[in-house]
């Protein structure tokens, strides 16, 4: 390789070193770990998150077992792996587009990076490798734990953990790339108009759409044994060897190249189909850098300038337009609205997420119903849901219930509130309100969001569940009272920690560990309520008994969370340096 | 009124003093300059006033509210300028300036009277329905300032306030400090900028290495070194913080 190259490659390097270390925010919290000793008591909080999920990994790990168990006699063993990388690989293209959009084009430490003597190819493969070692982290859960036990059940050979290695690395480089040039493309066109962020927003949506299609192809490829599948026909599919694998991979071919590299090892198909992997992989991400040349630096350079009319008001528009003077509880609320929605980053992880995850369970219900339109024909699910009611109607409020705290707690609004103000924090800490009234101000904000992802859930219930009111009110209620508990937890968890030091707002988020951390929190205490509910059924209460126990205790819960959440701020907001 | 009495803030445990035992009075009507090398404590002492900080040790009373427990009450009268705009860039300059209005209780009468006042003399009329994200630096430094000046607080506090602004809107700066001092009110402000403190400033005070170095009017500064260069405040300063 020439001098030049060499240099290249170096400078390359460097620029990736300080994107890893900027993102993950080593030097930072090196510095408050040891030298200011500042946040060590999250050390053995993480580690305590962290040994928590272990049963959550161990009962994994038994389900894939049995289903390995069940696969292998039919010759399908394989499909587990494809499975388990697919589903990695559409974590990673939905994700993606998220980590894509907020590096390549709002990451504040681009305005440092664009006139520095680096191609914009150079910056966007900074970028692109810290999206990937992000990624890595991202999918481990998933493909991790099915690779490591579908070898170890196997007894595979070396070629299956180097194969597997080298798989792992590569695994997000295909989708990555794809988003890549995708989001590049539309960048590049949005950047010419002048409703950017409308335009950002749409875009992001409509990405996230086709990978949800995707999605839906793949699954309806796998589930569908064809019209009026039957149990003769479901069998005879199983029993053709790997004929699922090649199904699902006919819809993502780099699935199925990836699982046969792994699968196969060393032998010929495996290093084919790895060197098939591979040199797709580097192709895509060549092709990714020769557009990036061209295009990266015309969709970004510019981009947060967003040029308004200029245009004098007239003293009767002023007036107008100047407010007659609302409470400061009203303000504050009305600034967290609009800051949040106006925010495309904040808007798609936050608002946008209580939209998302009860249409994933819609998409999740029609796969599952085998591409047949079922759930909206009565079909499984609303049979299943319908044999459960009959069988015990707590089961069904209850399991509404969850669903719907799920869709409105899992957006993370409540645990980025006040990391969210990031620089402008100094605002919140010198205007004379209380803290307080500013916390109770961010709570409905945040609460009206979780109530939003609640009412679409109830919706899904409702149009693709067929539950009827008898069930659906009662579960409403519990989820909005479960809501008020879970948001001020959410909230507290950020205010004992705020990120405020964020240069890229999908950090203040996205990959927030209070967010993280009050996702933890919400499993804790709904396994709670579920041991609770237990304990009360086995003390042979009746079904009104129950769910009135649960209300009762959810709410007295609420009240309290909310009151030690008013309390904290008082003490907090002060101490926030 | 500020009186900050024997206060101290350090960092890192204790291994860094950033304030060391500062005893200073800022009496009303008087504008006030504060002067110190890079990491001598000025913006420090700035944010333990405003409450941005807490200090170690020591008492800070705004307008005869004490910071620590009367805070509210003390944020009440006060105001304050950071030294880098960071500012709602996804509100417009008007919600923004609506909000302030808002937090600070000030009456729709009075509010229309100053945002007119202030946006024409600041040149943002034209761009106050625009996205702060659209502004240039100067004219984010000049929002804030704005904000700043809509409660006519008693008390304004103000970090390199000149920084990043041009000479016009800079002379506006200063004109606007001197009406707000003769009208009774404190100010207390940090530069850089020497021919600034001297011209403008009642009393100026220099802090070196967390301390308070030499504090008084120019007339009383000059009396510290009585050599040529003893006579400007350049002069003084960089005899005073020469180590």
């Amino acid at each position: 390789m020439s001098a030049r190259g060499v240099g290249g490659l170096r400078k390359l390097g460097s620029v990736v070193r300080a994107g890893l270390r900027s993102n993950f925010g080593l030097a930072t919290l090196k510095h408050r770990l040891l030298r200011e000793k500042k946040d060590r008591w999250l050390v053995p909080l993480v580690g305590a998150a962290g040994l928590g999920v272990v049963p959550m990994f161990y009962g994994i790990i038994l389900l894939i077992e049995n289903v390995y168990l069940v696969l292998k006699p039919m010759g399908q063993e394989r499909a587990l792996l494809s499975f388990g990388i697919l589903a990695g690989q559409i974590l990673i293209l939905l994700f993606g587009i998220y980590y894509v959009i907020a590096a390549f084009y709002f990451s504040r430490d681009l305005e440092f990076l664009i006139p520095l003597p680096l191609r914009p190819a150079e910056v966007m493969a900074s970028k692109f490798a810290v999206i990937v070692i992000n990624e890595y982290l991202t999918v481990a859960a998933v493909v991790l734990p099915v690779v490591i036990t579908v070898g170890v059940l196997a007894h595979a050979g070396i070629g299956y953990w180097v194969n597997a290695t080298l798989v792992y690395l590569a695994l997000p480089v295909i989708p990555l790339a794809v988003v890549s040039l995708a989001v590049v493309a539309m960048m590049r066109f949005i950047n010419i108009s002048r409703k950017k962020d409308a335009l950002i927003l749409v875009g992001s949506l409509v990405l996230i759409g086709l990978s949800f299609a995707l999605q839906l192809g793949i699954g309806r490829s796998a589930g569908n044994g064809g019209p009026g599948a039957s149990a003769q026909s479901v069998a005879a599919f199983f029993t053709s060897p790997d004929s699922l694998l090649n199904k699902v991979g006919a819809v993502f071919p780099p699935g199925i190249w990836a699982t046969k590299a792994i699968a196969g090892g060393f032998s010929g198909e495996g290093l084919a189909n790895l060197a098939l992997l591979l040199g797709v992989s580097l192709a895509l991400f060549a092709g990714m850098v020769v557009v990036a040349e061209k295009l990266f630096y015309r969709g970004l350079v510019g981009l947060t300038e967003t040029t308004g009319k200029k245009r004098r008001l007239t003293r009767d528009e002023m007036s107008r337009r100047v407010s007659s003077g609302r409470r400061a509880f009203a303000a504050i609320f009305e600034r967290e609205w609009k800051i949040m929605n106006r925010t495309p980053i904040f808007l798609l992880n936050g608002v946008l997420v209580s939209v998302f995850v009860p249409a994933i369970f819609v998409l999740m219900a029609t796969i599952n119903a085998g591409g047949r339109g079922a759930a909206g024909r009565g079909g499984d699910p609303m049979v299943l849901l319908k044999a459960m009611a009959s069988a015990n109607p707590l089961v069904v409020v209850l399991g509404a219930a969850l669903f719907m705290t799920i869709c409105g707690s899992i957006n993370g609004t409540a645990s980025s509130t006040f990391s969210r103000e990031g620089a402008q924090f100094w605002i919140s800490r010198t205007i004379p309100v209380a803290p307080r009234e500013q916390a109770a101000a961010k709570f409905l904000h945040s609460y009206l969001v979780a109530t939003l992802g609640v009412v679409t859930a109830s919706v899904v219930a409702v149009v693709f569940l067929h539950l009827s009111a008898a069930f659906l009110a009662p579960a409403v209620l519990l989820s909005l009272v479960a809501g008020v508990l879970l948001t001020a937890v959410g909230m507290m968890i950020d205010l004992a920690r705020p990120l405020l030091d964020w240069t890229n707002p999908q950090k203040a988020i996205k990959q927030n560990l209070n967010v993280l951390l009050a996702l933890f929190a919400d499993v804790g205490i709904l396994t709670a309520v579920f041991f609770g509910v237990k304990a009360l059924i086995k003390a042979k209460l009746t079904t009104g008994a129950v769910l009135g126990v649960v209300a009762a205790g959810l709410a007295a819960l609420a009240a309290a969370s909310y009151a030690a959440l008013l309390r904290f701020a008082d003490k907090r907001y002060p101490a926030i340096e | 009124m500020i009186e900050l009495t024997h206060v101290s803030k350090s960092y890192n445990r204790g291994k860094v003093k950033a304030v060391d035992d500062l005893t200073l009075t800022v009496k009303p009507g008087e504008i006030f300059g504060f002067l110190g090398p890079n990491g001598a404590g000025k913006t420090t002492t700035i944010k333990l006033v405003v409450g941005l900080l807490r200090p170690d040790a020591g008492k800070i009373v705004v307008e005869g509210f004490d910071v620590a427990t009367d805070g509210l009450r003390a944020k009440q009268v006060t105001t304050y300028v950071p030294d880098y705009p960071a500012v709602y860039e996804r509100l417009t300059g008007l919600e923004y300036l609506n909000f302030i209005g808002d937090v600070y209780g000030v009456p729709k009468a009075e509010r229309l009277d100053r945002i007119g006042k202030w946006l024409e003399i600041f040149e943002l009329a034209p761009v106050v329905t625009n996205p702060i994200q659209s502004y240039s630096h100067g004219m984010k430094q000049k929002i804030v300032l704005a904000a700043a000046l809509l409660p006519a607080p008693r008390v304004m506090v103000l970090d390199e306030p000149l920084v990043g602004l041009d000479p016009r809107a800079a002379h506006q700066i200063k004109e606007m400090f001197r009406e707000h001092c003769e009208a009774g009110k404190t100010l207390f402000f940090s530069t850089h900028i020497m021919e600034v403190a001297e011209k403008l400033c009642d009393r100026i005070g220099i802090i070196h290495k967390g301390k308070l170095v030499a504090c008084g009017t120019m007339e009383e500064l000059k009396r510290i070194d009585r050599t040529e260069a003893g006579q400007s405040l350049e002069g003084i300063f960089l005899e005073l913080t020469d180590t």
